[in-house]
């Protein structure tokens, strides 16, 4: 890890070569509004443009997006000029008019100062309600769970994550990373009576034989006993009480 | 072949169209292609079997098939009529051409007539932009073609 | 065949061919590109073979025949050729053929209906390179199409095929970078970059394996010159990726091909086969020991595949969404090494660059863009089809030399270059030269080369939203500002040609412009405000007049419009009422006639079944 210096917003600051610009304003307290990009998943970012920054690099400016811009020796970043600023709100705006009753975009545009969007709102399904078509929720069922349930779909305004032809998946195995990854809680994820319901599947969930409590559905304990060999009874416990 | 009722999607048509590609993620697309070539669309068995083949999870699959224009998932007609929405066949009023079609075969772009002899749809430049504005049926091109004699064209097709 | 191992016996098997070619032979080309096919040259090509059998002659023997790729004059089709003679004949139905027999072939005379007349001086023009269309032309990249037959290797070898190769492959691969990079061949595919730089970076890239792509998805709705030369001359652009192959260090090519075009598809496969047996591809090209082959993939009809990384993902096998990180495909591309993506016409350059030097190419051109350029001349002009010109051409001399001016004499308004990615340039900055700098200057882009003249009577806010509507189409909708920001875009022009425009609209079309231009992930949203931005800076009263006045001045956008029968033209032939599918218009018989504005729907019919100009568009 070779460490150099950048500079952002004026301020000379210390950084990992080839690091995301977004990480390294982070680690130095300097806020950027970012919504598709997860460390840990190496094919996420770049997708909801609000974490757009002005780059500055062999004298050569431009706008680029931070989550995936690498850090790079004499780099110089200005995250809060007048022309990111408007681009950004510009594209928050966007993704208000995309998905009207997300409250984390609700949240955002409200800090940039719009109240209403200017253009039509898509009045989208229940299922694409908050989606903002990121795409970070199939990333992690497929890098992280390792089962490729879902996949984005579609092209254009139409895009938006689901299994295929919209059917019961017959490899999801109901675990809720996705749901958990979503950056604005678009996925549906609801347990009751021992039972989870998550993309339109019903999963038997395994009861904590302390309390009592159903906490993990079964078809996930089978995937992770088939794949890693771990034993069974491993899971007869919750975290809690193991 | 165009021009035939299709009957049930036969397994066996599917699995010798696999094979004859290379067990390879780059065929997918191409294999897709036939499938729609010979069904005229991608039956969802044909996803299924692929997937298996390849060891391609089905969701990818799928992606692909709603990502390309070139494939539909739903049946198309006997017919396939094409409208060149180019932009050279715009200027030359496509549009008109492709309302017309519309109206005669009460039909919208990109669906099917109810009793499946077309299905209609608005393309992007067939590469005669020469002869525009050009409506091509099944594989057959009439350019230069005036709102007042398309339907003449469409009539050969049953 | 037997694969032929070097040099020597390439150049043994060219001078065996050519002395077996009858000289003189009186011969006929017909085209059989996919518009004179569309046409009818099949039917016409039969025609020819039947005559001469009846005539008693034979084919090969007293007379040529051969088949060839799309001349670019496709409106003319079906096109064919007379040689040596250099007779064009345009039109042609399978009933003139055997009167072009015995007048042509067996005479020396022409028939002179089926040859070229002006519409403008309606003098006509027997010879294939003196007609307006042709004269004017300098066919680099078209060199062969139209004189070679795309399914015979044997024609390409006889027109010096493969010798670009072979001089090549006793140069090192540096020496014929640079070589590349002194022609000043630029990427014909929309970008510009210069090819030479590009193979050098590729090179550069420690690895094992590297890649070359031609890119033929050919996505700008409006231009074919791609499909012109993949059908027309597929062995000059597999002889480039050869070239580049050997140059950068690739023993895999690939080619992606739109999926409309089969028939590209068709001649490229039959043309690899034959390069694969004559030793231009597999193991050890020419006996040299270099190991090269190419590959075909079909596109899935989806634009922004023409984009180089979402094309390698396609091709891949993937959902052709491009990639958001910032890495150039030099470095890390298909499969992530080190590949190289051409346009199809930058391939097809390479062969004579290396055959005839690059001081030869880049006397042709203009300063910052070398070399000829094919563009795919359509619209409202005369002349509609492919030509090849020196770069540095102005925008005039394309439309009135070899458009032969604006159709029907109306004005010449505005050219649109570039495709959904570039802009309009208006008649009165059309002497501006054509080249890579000074379009993009102008707020336009050269593109892949589709140049569409726009009359009087095409509506510049109907065209932005064209295009905007278009580009909604194919966004793939990975990123936000080109999903959501273009179909709102498209809303506001569409409010506007609806006559429910708001003062304010112009500005805001403006700001979406700079949230794409600025935060869209790939060129398809970030030049996608092009054709938006250009009409508003050029036709900027246009606009106004839609959303002020509420007029359409072009007579284009429906809900502006009204049809109308001009009593003093009308002849009363009841022809429209006839055809009218909502039945209102009335008249008798050889009395003026009315149009029922109620229940007109605009479909315009009546205009178009109108024989005597009658019906008016207000
Ligand atoms: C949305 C989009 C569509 C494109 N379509 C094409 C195309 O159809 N054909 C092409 O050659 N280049 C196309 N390009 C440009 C390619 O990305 C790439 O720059 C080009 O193929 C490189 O070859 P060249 O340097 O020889 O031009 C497109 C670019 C974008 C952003
Ligand atoms: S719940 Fe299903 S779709 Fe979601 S991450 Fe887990 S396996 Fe994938
Ligand atoms: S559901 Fe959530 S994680 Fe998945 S694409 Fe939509 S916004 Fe992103
Ligand atoms: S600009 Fe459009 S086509 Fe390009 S990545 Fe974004 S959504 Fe896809
Ligand atoms: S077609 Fe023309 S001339 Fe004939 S009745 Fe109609 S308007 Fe009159
Ligand atoms: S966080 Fe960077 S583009 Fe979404
Ligand atoms: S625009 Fe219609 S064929 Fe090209
Ligand atoms: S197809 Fe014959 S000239 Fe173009």
């Amino acid at each position: 890890m070779e460490k150099i210096t950048i500079t952002i917003d004026g301020k000379t600051v210390e950084a990992i070569k080839d690091q995301p610009v977004l990480m390294a304003a982070k680690e130095n307290g300097i806020d950027i509004p970012a919504l598709c990009h997860h460390p840990e998943l190496e094919n996420s970012g770049g997708s909801c443009r609000v974490c757009l920054v002005e780059a500055i690099q062999g004298g050569r400016s431009r706008i680029v997006t931070s989550c995936n811009y690498p850090v790079r020796k004499g780099l110089e970043i200005r995250t809060d000029t007048e022309q990111v600023r408007n681009i950004r709100k510009g594209v928050i705006e966007l993704l208000l008019c995309r998905v009207p009753d997300s409250e984390v975009i609700q949240n955002l545009a409200a800090k940039y100062g719009i109240k209403e969007p200017r253009f039509f709102t898509d009045e989208g399904e229940s299922d694409r309600n908050k989606c903002i078509a990121c795409s970070l929720c199939t990333q992690v069922c497929e890098d992280v769970v390792g089962v490729s349930a879902i996949s984005m779909q579609n092209r254009g305004r139409d895009k938006a994550p689901g299994t295929p032809y919209h059917k019961d998946s017959s490899v999801c195995i109901g675990c809720g990373a996705c749901a958990y990854a979503c950056p604005t809680n678009a996925i549906s994820m609801k347990d009751e009576k021992g039972v989870r319901k998550i993309w339109g599947k019903k999963f038997k969930m395994v009861a904590c034989s302390v309390c009592g409590k159903p906490y993990i559905p079964e078809a996930q304990v089978n995937w992770i006993v088939r794949t890693t060999g771990k034993e069974r009874s491993f899971f007869d416990k919750c975290p809690d009480h193991r | 072949m165009a021009g035939q009722v299709r009957k049930k999607v036969d397994t066996k048509q599917i699995d010798k169209i696999i094979k004859s590609y290379d067990k390879s993620e780059e065929s997918l697309l191409a294999i897709l292609q036939d499938f729609q070539r010979s069904f005229q669309y991608v039956p969802e068995e044909g996803m299924k079997r692929l997937s298996k083949y390849m060891g391609v999870p089905e969701s990818k699959i799928y992606a692909m098939g709603t990502f390309y224009k070139a494939l539909s998932l739903t049946p198309r007609g006997r017919h396939t009529c094409k409208v060149c929405m180019g932009t050279a066949c715009h200027l030359k009023g496509a549009g008109q051409i492709l309302e017309t079609i519309e109206r005669e075969l009460k039909v919208k772009r990109n669906s099917t007539t109810e009793d499946q002899r077309f299905t209609v749809e608005s393309v992007n430049c067939v590469g005669a932009c020469a002869m525009a504005p050009v409506v091509v049926v099944d594989e057959d091109y009439s350019g230069h073609v005036r709102q007042s004699k398309v339907m003449d064209i469409l009539d050969k097709y049953k | 065949m037997k694969a032929i191992t070097s040099f020597e016996q390439l150049e043994g098997y060219r001078e065996k061919i050519k002395a077996s070619q009858k000289k003189d032979l009186p011969s006929v080309l017909i085209c059989f590109g996919t518009g004179c096919q569309a046409n009818g040259a099949v039917a016409v090509a039969d025609a020819f073979q039947e005559e001469i059998v009846k005539k008693g002659l034979k084919v090969g023997v007293n007379i040529g025949l051969k088949t060839t790729g799309c001349h670019g004059y496709c409106e003319n089709g079906p096109l064919v050729v007379l040689r040596p003679k250099d007779v064009l004949y345009l039109k042609v139905k399978p009933k003139d053929v055997p009167e072009i027999v015995e007048k042509s072939l067996q005479n020396d005379t022409i028939v002179e209906r089926l040859i070229y007349k002006d519409v403008n001086t309606k003098e006509t023009i027997a010879a294939y390179h003196e007609i307006p269309f042709y004269k004017y032309q300098k066919r680099i990249a078209l060199r062969n199409i139209g004189n070679v037959d795309p399914k015979s290797i044997d024609d390409y070898i006889l027109s010096d095929g493969y010798k670009g190769l072979a001089k090549a492959l006793t140069m090192k691969p540096d020496d014929i970078i640079a070589e590349v990079e002194k022609s000043g061949l630029r990427g014909r595919g929309g970008g510009g970059f210069p090819a030479g730089t590009k193979w050098r970076s590729c090179r550069a890239v420690d690895s094992d394996v590297r890649y070359v792509m031609c890119n033929g998805d050919e996505g700008d709705p409006g231009a074919f010159m791609d499909r012109s030369i993949m059908e027309g001359d597929p062995h000059s652009v597999i002889e480039g990726m050869i070239i580049g192959g050997y140059a950068v260090g690739a023993k895999q090519g690939y080619i992606y091909v739109r999926d409309e075009y089969p028939l590209a598809v068709k001649n490229l496969q039959a043309a690899l086969a034959d390069a694969r047996a004559f030793g231009f591809l597999g193991k050890s090209v020419l006996g040299t020991g270099f190991d090269f082959d190419i590959k075909i993939s079909r596109g899935g009809g989806a634009f922004v595949c023409g984009e180089s990384s979402a094309l390698m993902r396609s091709l891949e096998g993937k959902v052709g969404e491009p990639r958001a990180k910032y890495i150039r495909s030099v470095e890390k591309g298909l499969y992530d090494k080190p590949s190289v993506l051409n346009n199809v016409e930058t391939w097809g350059n390479i062969p004579v660059i290396m055959q005839n030097g690059a001081e030869w190419y880049a006397s042709f051109g203009t300063k910052g863009s070398k070399g000829t350029k094919v563009f795919s001349l359509v619209g409202k002009v005369n002349n509609t089809g492919l030509v090849e010109v020196p770069m540095g051409i102005t925008v005039r001399e394309l439309v009135e030399k070899i458009g032969g001016g604006i159709l029907g004499g109306k004005k010449f308004k505005a050219v649109q270059t570039g495709g959904p990615s570039g802009g309009c340039i208006p008649e009165a900055e059309s002497d501006l030269p054509v080249d890579f700098d000074s379009l993009t200057a102008a707020g336009s882009m050269m593109g892949s080369g589709g140049i569409i003249v726009m009359d009087e009577n095409t509506c510049m806010v109907d065209v932005a939203k064209y295009f905007i509507g278009f580009l909604v189409e194919e966004s793939c909708g990975k990123c936000t500002p080109c999903r959501d920001g273009l179909p709102r875009m498209h809303k506001i022009l569409s409010d506007i040609t609806e006559g429910n425009g708001k003062e304010g609209d112009i500005a805001t079309l403006e700001e979406l412009c700079d949230v794409l231009t600025y935060a869209a992930l790939c060129g398809l949203g970030s030049s996608a405000a092009n054709p938006v931005h250009s009409t508003i800076r050029y036709f900027r009263e246009e606009y106004e007049a839609h959303i002020r006045d509420k007029k359409c001045p072009a007579g284009v956008c429906k809900s502006l419009i009204t049809y109308s029968i001009d009593a003093s033209k009308c002849t009363g032939c009841t022809l429209c009422s006839k055809k009218c599918p909502q039945g209102c218009i009335t008249g008798e018989r050889k009395q003026a006639h009315v149009i029922d504005k109620s229940k007109c729907i605009k479909c315009g019919v009546c205009k178009d079944v109108c024989n005597f100009d009658a019906v008016r568009i207000e």
